[in-house]
């Protein structure tokens, strides 16, 4: 830390005080932008505010006792913990055997490793509603080729079992790539001597990947459990584009929260769905800030 | 091994791009040829009579009258593609500008100077990524009523610049502590003020960064939906929330039009993805890795 600040010539105001006018115009926006609605929506959350600007009166905890005793609230957890636990889990073990595929020589690599990772840069939503005419159950291009070889060809987009099958099919599409890319970091940050003096010790290929590769790799891959986590916690753009918000086979929490506030006006409630959302958030985002902090701290000591 | 290596490459390169190659493929076919049951793979461009473009057949007259038509609006909107492109640009290219300028003063100061609790700020500032636009959403609006901001490209810039900012601030400080301190040190030395050598010195040499750091953040704001969605219900809206609200068009999906703007839209982010791929890891993971 200590070798990172200025000498400042003593005339000048206080290294701390100029650095505080550098982060300040950041800090504000930051706090007005995100910080402040954060607060204000917990707040909102004890109204019974909607959103034609009428009279707010607080309700107590009114909005939380409807939360919690309807259905749709159970299902949309149920739903949206469903997409991470899968979708993180598949994307992890499918982008992970890429990247061992990957490791070695392969001609063309870094061209073959920049078309992997264009859809994941794409516009979700864009992406998704073009999914939809690929998906179609009775022109979909995919239906098409399933018949061809004589599989089942069935209803993507309306059959009830399958919509969140769709959903989770097409956020996999763009996401593995991501958890290649920071698979192939982790197994190439493993040192190579580790390998060669495995192979003295005429150790077995699954030894050398249990005992070597998979505990070498997995602080990466956790970073990228806990990004993917995170992102999948508020899956929305995928719903809207692909079943629309009310849907109670595909509806997360963010897609309720479409549903009580834009549908039915209900901005308290909203509200409280929002808090819902945002302890399952922290949680996980706390975890991951202490996670790169210990990164952070491994990676120091391994340089020092 | 090498067999079963290659096999699965392959599998996932035809997996990731067949479906952006179809997009490509729908956006010169006619309404009728992109809901065919019978689905047309080749584009045929000859005299109709030599191109048996029947039912059965895997042909089909390619033609861009989509991207023609583009300068149309669509029945029941009232604006034409370019328009909502405008917006999208708009609002991408001034929240970017904002985020990159005020993440780079912002990790300068992160970088050099003793900051009470600096370890502090910079997770709040990382963890405001993670903060849920649906959550949000409603206070938000409520704000945004306040100060007439609702329906505006600024209301959407300002919204931008903040969830950009995380990203700026952590990718920018990456960087800037990447520059050796020494230039710096000897402009103070000649008598260079603090600013003035953060503008003459730091600027210069951060300017990789900064194009990257751009690129990362007009990325996410062209991407995004759900702001976009439930802040603008007219005036500034983005392309993603047109295409969305043409899916329940009642003369049906005007699929060919929206392959077109798909096009369009997405060219630039993979023309994007090409000149930022050495950065990439760096970039989706906030700067905690560097290759």
């Amino acid at each position: 830390m200590k070798r990172n600040e200025f000498r400042v010539r003593p005339r000048a105001a206080p290294s701390s005080l100029i650095g505080a006018g550098f982060v300040a115009p950041a800090l504000l926006l930051l706090v007005a932008m995100n910080l402040f609605p954060l607060i204000f929506n917990i707040y909102l959350s004890f109204t019974n505010a909607d959103l034609s600007g009428g009279p707010v009166k607080m309700v107590g905890g009114h909005n939380y006792t409807v939360l919690f005793n309807e259905a749709r609230y159970a299902n949309a957890l149920t739903v949206t913990g469903l997409f991470v636990l899968v979708s993180v889990s598949v994307e992890l073990v499918l982008g992970f055997v890429l990247a061992m595929a990957m490791r070695d020589r392969v001609p063309g690599k870094a061209v073959i490793l920049t078309v992997l990772l264009i859809p994941m840069m794409l516009c979700p939503v864009v992406l998704s509603l073009f999914w939809n005419l690929i998906l179609n159950g009775n022109y979909g291009i995919l239906n098409q080729l399933l018949a061809l070889v004589h599989l089942p060809q069935p209803q993507w987009l309306t059959d009830d079992d399958l919509k969140l099958v769709s959903i989770l099919f097409v956020d996999i599409w763009m996401w593995t790539p991501f958890m290649m890319l920071i698979s192939l970091a982790g197994l190439n940050s493993i040192p190579s001597y580790i390998y060669e003096a495995a192979e003295i010790d005429r150790a077995g290929r699954w030894m050398v990947f249990r005992s070597i590769t998979l505990p070498m790799c997995a602080p990466l891959l956790g970073l990228a459990v806990l990004l993917r986590a995170t992102d999948a916690l508020k899956q929305f753009d995928l719903v809207m584009a692909i079943t629309g918000p009310n849907d109670a086979s595909t509806q997360t929490l963010s897609a309720r929260i479409y549903q009580v506030v834009f549908r039915d006006y209900k901005v308290g409630l909203g509200s409280a769905y929002g808090v819902v959302i945002l302890v399952a958030v922290i949680a996980v985002a706390t975890i991951f800030v202490r996670y790169i902090e210990m990164l952070g701290r491994r990676q120091g000591k391994a340089e020092a | 091994m090498r067999a079963v290596r290659t096999v699965l490459v392959v599998w996932f390169l035809l997996v990731a791009t067949l479906p952006l190659a179809w997009l490509a493929l729908t956006s010169v076919k006619t309404y009728q040829d992109t809901i065919s049951a019978h689905a047309k793979f080749v584009p045929w461009s000859g005299p109709l009579e030599s191109n048996p473009s029947g039912a059965d057949s895997v042909r089909f007259a390619a033609t861009l009258d989509a991207y023609r038509n583009l300068s149309k609006p669509v029945a029941g909107t009232p604006n034409d593609f370019y328009h909502y492109l405008g917006n999208s640009i708009v609002i991408g290219v001034l929240s970017t500008l904002a985020a990159v300028c005020l993440g780079t003063i912002c990790a300068y100061g992160f970088s050099r100077f003793r900051i009470p609790g600096s370890k502090d700020w910079l997770f709040f500032i990382l963890s405001t990524r993670f903060l849920p636009p649906l959550a949000v959403v409603v206070p938000v609006l409520v704000m945004y009523r306040w100060f007439a901001l609702e329906n505006t490209h600024l209301g959407l810039v300002l919204l931008y610049t903040s969830f950009n900012l995380s990203l700026a601030v952590w990718l920018m400080k990456g960087f800037v502590d990447e520059i050796p301190r020494a230039f710096e040190e000897a402009a103070l030395v000649d008598g260079y003020s603090v600013l003035h050598t953060f503008f003459r010195i730091i600027v210069p040499q951060a300017s990789t960064g900064m194009a990257v750091t751009g690129v990362f953040c007009l990325i996410s704001s062209w991407n995004e939906f759900g702001f976009a969605m439930t802040l603008n219900n007219y005036e500034a809206q983005t392309v993603p929330v047109y295409f969305a609200g043409l899916q329940g068009n009642i003369e049906g999906v005007p699929w060919p039009r929206i392959a077109a703007g798909m096009m369009i839209f997405v060219g630039p982010i993979v023309l994007f993805t090409v000149l930022v791929r050495r950065h990439l890891l760096r970039g989706v993971t906030f700067g905690t890795i560097k290759q």
